[in-house]
């Protein structure tokens, strides 16, 4: 269990104020937040890399001033950092060799991790040669090869591409099973935080704004920024159905359609952008359309964002051109059009 | 239209004066070379250059540059990182007064050398090894021109390694010290080695300390550099000549050698 009281640092013109978490033992705890706003700097704390104040706790010991080499906590940053001067088995075995372990137990450890993370055959590689999503895996190999308790992962995917990225998710679930390491894993990706997360916190600006389960913090959120912060994603849970082909996603009696085959309890998911308004129904190829009232607009500059009420609120974002053409105003009723292919299922 | 004539007539006379100044001082470095060659006897060339005091004072040159090369790398590790990675009260007077070493004259702080050996504790120091005027000297005086060199090249060596590399060392078990010598060093490799490449090169040039400490003794503190000045000084133009090609040759094979080690990357 890692136990964080009343921490805070500043670093440059950057601080986080008064951070108070319990992470429980095995879990999946996900940090959701905005870029920037300081959930990387609250995992290098909890590896060491920073002093604070307050304290850190982990399995009722006091962690607060111990360096990074003592805590035992897995790091995997950002971009991965792997030692361009090792290939890929030294690399994970980097760990390893400290604890001055027999040979063959080490190889052993090494084939074991590589065959979990699926990268055996990338053991002689050069690190810099690889993709990725092979980088990331060979920093979580190294990160887990001293059989930490616990793994820090910062934004582990946000150099991946968008159908890597939910394969990955997959993945990294079932490491977490496999492995039963606590994880901490920060990301600005809410359908991340969705799907892996059993429990998360949103950070903003260097606070934790709310804690609690993906679905509670969604379906409840405490303030206006985690209203905001999660609105802005169209993201529903729903139950879907598949019918000549395709998908149909029942959402609190809302039927949208996908091309993605996934049936059973889902996610669905349409990126603001992909959705089209009009003041009147239009003829198109498009198997989405809904009509619902304009219930907020958010004016960022060359982008507005509306949110339109269909029965279930979308969150649509417009060029401004078309919102001037348009005229639109709250109150107003809409049409919104969106292709099969735009509903992301998982 | 008269506007875009004269933009363009000013952006030519701009471009031909940057490469008339490339000219000039290439030919005038062309010229310089040009001139030795015509200068020389290849007969006396060839025989200087086989003769004993030359060669011993390649041999001389060669061992006392190495030896510098070595101490004042060994110094310059611990120090330059020190000022690449630890905050300390002061640490801006010590980071200028190394610099010192590399803008003041060699034969001042040759002369520096000297006088310390004349007090009390310098005397006692040179009675046990004899510097002044002798063979360890001559390494004296090069440590003392070049590791300021040194550590400057390898502050912007560490100053170049990311320190995240070694905070993920850290989290991976490694203590400071380990983290220094598996993740800090072999990534400053190839700074290192250029670091020691022109820390070598220069202090195989070095004349005016080494002159001021150790002297000019024919066969004795006779280093490449001083053998030219030997030579000139008993009007030997030919021996002169050999002396200042193995030089050359010498400064030619290290740059080569720089580049093809670090690539085009390193900077001076």
């Amino acid at each position: 269990m890692i136990q964080i009281k009343n921490l805070s640092l500043v670093v440059g013109d950057f601080s986080l104020r008064d951070i108070n978490l319990v992470i429980g033992d095995k879990e999946y705890f996900v940090i959701l937040g905005p870029t920037g706003m300081g959930k990387t700097v609250l995992i290098e704390c909890i590896a060491g890399l920073h002093k604070v104040k307050g304290e850190i706790w982990i399995d009722h010991e006091n962690f607060t001033d111990l360096p990074p080499e003592a805590r035992g906590v897995g790091y995997v940053p950002q971009d991965y950092v792997l030692f361009p001067f090792l290939n890929v088995a030294d690399n994970i075995a980097f760990g390893l060799r400290k604890l001055k372990r027999p040979k063959g137990e080490l190889k052993g450890r090494i084939n074991a991790l590589s065959e979990l993370l699926t990268i055996s055959h990338l053991l002689k590689r050069d690190p810099r040669s690889l993709s990725g999503g092979e980088k990331q895996r060979v920093a979580i190999a190294r990160a887990l090869a001293s059989s930490p308790k616990i793994l820090l992962l910062d934004e582990p995917l946000s150099a991946v591409d968008i159908e890597t990225k939910t394969r990955l998710w997959e993945e990294l679930r079932r490491i977490h099973s496999l492995t039963q390491t606590t994880v901490v894993h920060v990301t600005h990706n809410f359908g991340e935080a969705f799907f892996l997360g059993s429990q998360m916190a949103i950070m903003n600006d260097g606070e934790i704004m709310q804690v609690g389960r993906p679905t509670d913090v969604f379906r409840k959120p405490n303030s206006k920024f985690v209203a905001d912060f999660l609105g802005m994603r169209n993201l529903f849970q729903g139950v879907s159905v598949v019918q000549n082909g395709n998908a149909h996603i029942n959402v609190d009696g809302v039927d949208i359609v996908s091309a993605v085959n996934k049936s059973g309890n889902v996610y669905v998911s349409i990126r603001p952008e992909e959705v089209f308004v009009s003041l009147r129904p239009i003829e198109s190829s498009a198997r989405n359309s809904f009509y619902g009232e304009i219930e907020r607009i958010v004016d960022e500059g060359n982008i507005i964002g509306i949110t339109v009420n269909v029965g279930i609120p979308f969150v649509v974002s417009i060029t401004r051109r078309s919102f001037d053409d348009m005229g639109l105003r709250i109150g107003m009723k809409v049409y919104l059009t969106f292709k099969a292919t735009s509903v992301h299922v998982f | 239209m008269l506007r875009a004539w004269r933009g363009i007539a000013s952006e030519r006379a701009f471009n031909g004066a940057l490469i008339s100044a490339l000219v000039l001082v290439t030919l005038f470095f062309v010229g310089l070379v040009i001139s030795l060659i015509s200068y020389t006897d290849w007969n006396t060339f060839i025989a200087a250059l086989l003769s004993d005091e030359i060669l011993f004072a390649i041999k001389l040159s060669v061992i006392t540059a190495t030896i510098a090369t070595v101490v004042s790398v060994l110094i310059a590790i611990p120090v330059a990182y020190a000022i690449s990675r630890t905050e300390f009260w002061g640490k801006d007077i010590v980071d200028s007064l190394l610099d010192l070493p590399i803008v003041i004259s060699p034969i001042a702080l040759g002369a520096g050398l000297l006088i310390f050996f004349n007090t009390p504790v310098g005397a006692a120091i040179n009675s046990n090894v004899k510097f002044v005027f002798a063979v360890p000297g001559i390494v004296l005086a090069q440590v003392t021109v070049v590791c300021a060199l040194g550590i400057r090249l390898l502050k912007s060596t560490f100053d170049s390694v990311d320190h995240r590399y070694e905070q993920v060392s850290r989290t991976l078990g490694c203590s400071k010290a380990s983290t220094f010598f598996r993740v800090t060093l072999p990534l400053a490799r190839n700074g290192l080695i250029a670091a020691s490449i022109l820390t070598w090169a220069r202090a195989l040039g070095e004349f005016g300390a080494t002159v001021t400490l150790a002297g000019a003794t024919p066969m004795k503190t006779e280093t490449l550099p001083i053998a030219i000045f030997l030579s000139l000084a008993g009007a030997n133009i030919g021996k002169a000549i050999a002396v200042i090609f193995i030089l050359i040759a010498i400064a030619v094979i290290a740059l080569l050698l720089l580049r093809k080690i670090t690539g085009r990357r390193y900077q001076i």
